[in-house]
């Protein structure tokens, strides 16, 4: 067993995990953190995409012990003193999601995409979320939905 | 259960690796789907692992007269933004190109450059760019450091030069001449987060309006990477005035030994290399013109 200690959406957490546990596991098995998905095995889906000190990573490609000391921030962490964070709004306002399993990746990648570049093109949009694979969608309401949360973000 | 450490110091690292047979960590982006594949998801990887994403020693890029090292621990995502920002060089730009065709931004964020070349896929999208930059390999054991040639550092498919007890600790990049432009071209089946079925890299020096040097490397077209020397033999001298493609024969790529797969026959994998190629040339040739005009 190893200690491993992060913050986890702002929170300081302190835990024994067998040292592979993956971070996805620990987000979800042992903190509960369910809103971060597992789509694959093959670490191609995005479902699990978290940010890791800001940036956004798919938490099935790294151990909970490569997060040791580091700020994560999962879906669950985005929304403020009850108000969804404007990519949330964005993507309920304009139906970026159908089933709904991609969307914690998507909305986290997208939250990053616009951390980086706050005006993208649909080009860039697109591009950027090579990483996460949606199966119902057919991703036009998602490039919309950060398209126009974009706009929110900037005004 | 195997064994699962995760050093600060190089020193214990190495010393660790001399003691058993560990599998180094980097981004883990090649080794969990690789592992966790096969334990079907949850059961992570049950080989003994040797975590090296703390050795801070592994970090960064610095410059000196000779070239340029970069780390082993350098991310797709740092040699992106050090290409962006100007601390890498234009001779840099294929790599950077191909950075951005890897596996999406939160595989470039993870993944390694290093861990790249020691996967050692036929189809890594590393290592033409850095074959044609005549990239060297840096390995520490404890019994030494040794650099390699990278061409003498993949020898085949997931096969490398690479002792058990050696960790890849460092790329060394040698400085070209002044006007040095490179490119990356990738024939998938679609641009990124594919298995490449021919990727082409090309670095172009030229002086006085005439190619001084050119290195140009193919990959997916065989077991390792290759570099076409008749081909750059070929072009020593050619005047950089839009006839560059002219000069690619079908010849200069018979070191060539493409496979038939799933993605492409061996034909088109041929075929595509040679536009590929013409294509890259004729790229590098136009940055010149517009640098002479
Ligand atoms: C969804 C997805 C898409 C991908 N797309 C692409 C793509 O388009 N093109 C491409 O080329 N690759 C792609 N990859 C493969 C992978 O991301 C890259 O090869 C990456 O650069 C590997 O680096 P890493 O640090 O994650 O390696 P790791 O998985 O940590 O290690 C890879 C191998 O190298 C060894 N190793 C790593 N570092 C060292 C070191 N310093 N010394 C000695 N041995 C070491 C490990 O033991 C292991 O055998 C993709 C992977 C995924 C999951
Ligand atoms: S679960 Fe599919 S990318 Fe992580
Ligand atoms: S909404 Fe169903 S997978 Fe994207």
């Amino acid at each position: 067993m190893l200690t491993v200690t992060m913050t986890v959406n702002g929170q300081k957490v302190a835990k024994d995990v067998d040292p592979r546990t993956l971070l996805v596991q620990f987000l979800r098995e042992q903190l509960n953190l369910t809103g971060t998905h597992v789509g694959c095995d093959t670490s191609q889906c995005g479902a699990c995409v978290v940010l890791v000190d800001g940036k956004s990573m798919k938490a099935c490609t790294m151990l909970a012990a490569q997060a040791d000391g580091c700020e994560v921030t999962t879906i669950e962490g985005l929304a403020k003193n009850g108000e969804l964070h404007p990519m949330q709004a964005a993507f309920k306002e304009h139906h970026g999601l159908q089933c709904g399993f991609c969307t914690p990746g998507m909305i986290i990648s997208a939250v990053d995409l616009l951390q980086q570049n706050p005006d993208p093109s649909e080009h860039e949009i697109r591009e950027w979320l090579e990483g996460n694979i949606c199966r119902c969608t057919g991703y036009h309401n998602i490039v919309k939905a950060i398209q126009h949360a974009a706009q929110d973000m900037r005004s | 259960m195997g064994v699962y450490l995760r050093p600060r110091a190089l020193d214990e690292a190495l010393e660790s690796l001399a003691g058993r047979a560990l599998t180094p960590l980097a981004g883990g982006t090649d080794v969990y789907p690789a592992h966790a594949h096969q334990a079907a998801w949850n059961g992570a990887p049950d080989i003994d692992i040797l975590d090296i994403s703390a050795l801070d020693e592994l970090r960064g890029i610095v410059e000196d007269e000779a070239g340029w090292r970069l780390g082993a621990l350098t991310t797709w995502s740092e040699a992106i933004e050090a290409v962006a920002s100007g601390r890498l060089p234009a001779c840099f730009e294929g790599l950077a190109r191909a950075a951005r065709t890897v596996g999406g931004v939160q595989i470039q964020n993870r993944g390694t450059l290093a861990g790249n070349l020691c996967n050692a896929s036929p189809a890594a999208d590393g290592v033409p760019p850095l074959l044609s930059l005549d990239a060297e390999v840096e390995l520490a054991s404890l019994a030494g450091r040794r650099r390699l040639p990278l061409a003498e550092f993949v020898l085949g498919n997931r096969q490398t030069a690479r002792r058990a007890d050696e960790l890849l600790v460092a790329l060394h990049v040698p400085r070209p001449q002044p006007w040095a432009h490179a490119t990356f071209l990738k024939l998938g089946a679609r641009r990124y987060l594919v298995i490449s079925i021919v990727m082409v890299a090309a670095v172009l020096e030229a002086a006085d309006g005439r190619v001084a040097r050119a290195r140009v490397a193919v990959g997916s077209c065989s077991a390792a990477a290759q570099r076409l020397a008749a081909l750059e033999a070929a072009l020593v001298g050619q005047p950089c005035d839009g006839s560059l493609a002219d000069a690619v024969e079908p010849a200069h790529l018979a070191v060539l030994s493409p496979i038939d797969d799933v993605r492409g026959s061996a034909g088109y994998r041929q075929e595509a290399a040679l536009t590929l190629v013409r294509r890259a040339l004729n790229e590098l040739d136009g940055h010149r013109r517009e640098a002479a005009a």
